[in-house]
């Protein structure tokens, strides 16, 4: 069976190797030249990204814009920093972490899915700056400072083991996982279940008809969404040996939007190139100014309204002619369906 | 300490700071009451316009303007922002598929610019003006400081102005009326495209005239916008988004809520209540406290 969205699923994948290869290249380079500084940027880079895949989840499937998204990346990266305190574990600081930010997420959904629309926004946002405020003024969470002296753990497969403060290993290790996450999200999109989330954003009425529950695809959508996040959040300890309460704060959730709404939206592999891009960007641009914001919010508003689909957005589509293409090819000529676009007129 | 002390020296002056913030509160929630409500557009850089208007009082009161003119002359300068902000930011994106989506990114990042613009020409430091009215007054035995006082009176003046407007005068029945159903209103000859523009200055210069009004009592720095516009969110919604009395209502009700929990439990709680009170609100009465704005 091909439709538009296996095609474009497809088109995502070609993209997402694209980038593998090139964050190879980059280990690859970094761990040649001894380089620390790059390799640990781009390890933060993809670390966000995976907050930023959470928010296009919501955001490009479902239709859910949410504004808080940074509440589960920081209850992540808070219990995966009090994991890590008590026991340097690897493992079982990302197991308590998704244990959390799971029934965390439980928790928010019930309250947010209520609620739809800029409503569902709002509340987002909401929830994350009470809980940020909740934990800025807890002392045994560390208050405003956060919490530090976070120990470098070894992270064990098996035999082997690779030290989070090596940093070629911590960046593959984190590589791995926020392509992992992306798989799983993708493939999730794919099943039976993954169309009816994207039937939501599509004509969220309809649904009911069809004999989907709307709220259990919405529910669903937001818990793993707010586990993505929280999963990528407990890499952040692990990284920085710290944590801050503004991680949950709204400049982390916006980050995230603007990663995703840079890359793409509704594009899954363009939220990580988008955060990709938006450290470049700040790096860039702080280099000759502190004041980045005002840059990097100018061209925000810019793709927001000329550029609505983002980077990937624009590319895609001519991945997908090829795709197109090169699938139809093979096929015999008299079942093949006409097709009025651009491009498929090709000899 | 016996029950009429802990009223007169505890209860009442908390209950008179609530009422000042709750005024505060609902004229900032005011202007983002009326831009949702009639452009059905949420407007994420309210609180930086409202920076804006509180460090335009801040710039020009020590240029040696002096406070009574600044009341009026800082929102007249406000409008042509709008307006601008308006025609440049909203109308390209006003007729997209999702309005709601597209109007708040487009002012999130509008905020964001605002927000460092306000760090580069002001610096990052906390500034106060000097309070235009001081000294306090005793009133049935509880000491207000005079400005305070002020504010709540002309506050009250201010919504009641707006509401008359907007409710009782022709100008308010076409602004309405735009709101309503843009095509009709179009055909009987409201000049749609300069009201929406006319409402969104309006709403901005609200959010700069309360920027004059609350910066000599909250100080003025650049992210004082952000930190105001959620409890100004929580408001409009549980008002019921776009509508004027709600808004008062629900400010009013909510920093009651604030300034009395702040008595009995730590301040740090007082959100996560106020917040609470939200979500109780979204989950039994979705709509908010009153219907929304020309749309009766």
């Amino acid at each position: 069976m091909r439709d538009r969205l296996t095609l474009s699923m497809r088109a995502s994948h070609l993209l997402a190797l694209v980038f593998v290869a090139a964050a190879l290249a980059l280990a690859a380079i970094g761990a040649a030249s001894g380089d620390t500084f790059y390799l640990r940027l781009g390890t933060e880079a993809l670390i966000f990204a995976g907050l930023a895949l959470s928010v296009d989840l919501l955001l490009g499937y479902s239709g859910a814009l949410s504004l808080g998204q940074a509440l589960y990346f920081g209850i992540g990266a808070y219990v995966s920093a009090l994991t890590l305190l008590k026991v340097p574990s690897f493992w079982l600081a990302m197991a308590a972490a998704g244990g959390a930010t799971l029934l965390a997420s439980i928790v928010g959904g019930l309250i947010a899915n209520r609620v739809r629309g800029v409503y569902f926004a709002l509340i987002t946002f909401g929830l994350a700056q009470v809980v940020a405020k909740v934990v800025y003024n807890t002392r045994e969470l560390g208050a405003s400072d956060g919490m530090i002296g976070i120990p470098v753990i070894e992270i064990g497969f098996g035999p082997v083991s690779v030290s989070a403060g090596n940093p070629v290993g911590f960046f593959l290790i984190v590589l791995a996982i926020i392509m992992g996450l992306y798989w799983l999200t993708a493939y999730l999109l794919d099943t039976p279940f993954g169309r009816v989330l994207t039937a939501l954003k599509a004509n969220e009425k309809r649904v009911p008809f069809l004999g989907y529950s709307v709220w259990w695809a919405r529910m669903f959508s937001y818990v793993l969404a707010g586990l993505i996040a929280g999963l990528s959040g407990a890499l952040y300890p692990m990284l920085r040996g710290f944590v801050s309460p503004e991680l949950m704060f709204f400049a982390t959730s916006g980050n995230a939007v603007i990663s995703v709404i840079l890359g793409g939206v509704g594009t899954l592999i363009g939220a990580i190139y988008g955060s990709v891009l938006l450290v470049l960007l700040k790096s860039i641009i702080g280099s000759w100014t502190e004041h980045h914001l005002i840059v990097i919010g100018v061209i925000f508003m810019v793709c927001v309204m000329f550029l609505p689909k983002g980077l990937v957005g624009f590319i895609r589509p001519r991945i997908e002619e090829r795709l197109l293409a090169g699938a139809q090819k093979p096929a015999a000529p008299s079942f093949a369906p006409v097709r009025l676009e651009a491009g498929s007129a090709k000899p | 300490m016996n029950a009429l002390d802990y009223l007169q020296f505890v209860l009442a002056p908390q209950v008179v700071n609530g009422l000042a913030l709750g005024v505060a509160v609902v004229l900032v929630a005011l202007g983002l009451t009326i831009i949702f409500g009639m452009l059905d557009v949420i407007n994420m850089s309210h609180g930086e316009f409202y920076a804006i208007g509180a460090y335009a009082a801040l710039a020009l009161g020590a240029a040696g303007i002096n406070f009574w003119f600044l009341l009026v002359l800082v929102p007249v300068l406000m409008v042509p922002l709008g307006m601008a902000a308006e025609r440049l930011l909203i109308r390209p994106v006003f007729d997209s598929r999702d309005r709601h989506v597209t109007t708040l990114l487009v002012t999130f990042g509008l905020a964001l610019v605002v927000e460092d613009l306000l760090k580069v020409a002001f610096g990052p430091n906390t500034q106060r003006p000097p309070t235009p009215i001081p000294g306090a007054t005793e009133l049935a035995g509880i000491i207000v400081p005079n400005y305070r006082l002020f504010l709540i009176v002309v506050g009250a003046a201010i919504v009641s102005g707006v509401a008359y407007v907007v409710y009782r005068t022709r100008l308010g029945a076409m602004v309405r009326a735009a709101a309503f159903d843009r095509n009709m209103a179009a055909s009987l000859g409201v000049p749609v495209a300069l009201v929406y523009a006319g409402t969104f200055a309006f709403g901005v210069a609200l959010a700069g005239l309360a920027g004059v009004l609350l910066a000599p009592i909250y100080s003025v720095f650049p992210t004082m916008g952000r930190d105001f516009i959620l409890l100004a969110f929580t408001v409009v919604i549980v008002g019921g988004m776009g509508s004027i009395w709600g808004a008062v209502v629900a400010g009013l009700l909510l920093t009651q809520v604030q300034a009395l929990a702040s008595l009995v439990i730590s301040p740090v709680w007082t959100d996560p209540i106020v917040f609470g009170t939200m979500v109780a609100f979204l989950v039994f009465r979705p709509q908010g406290l009153f219907g929304r704005l020309g749309h009766a």
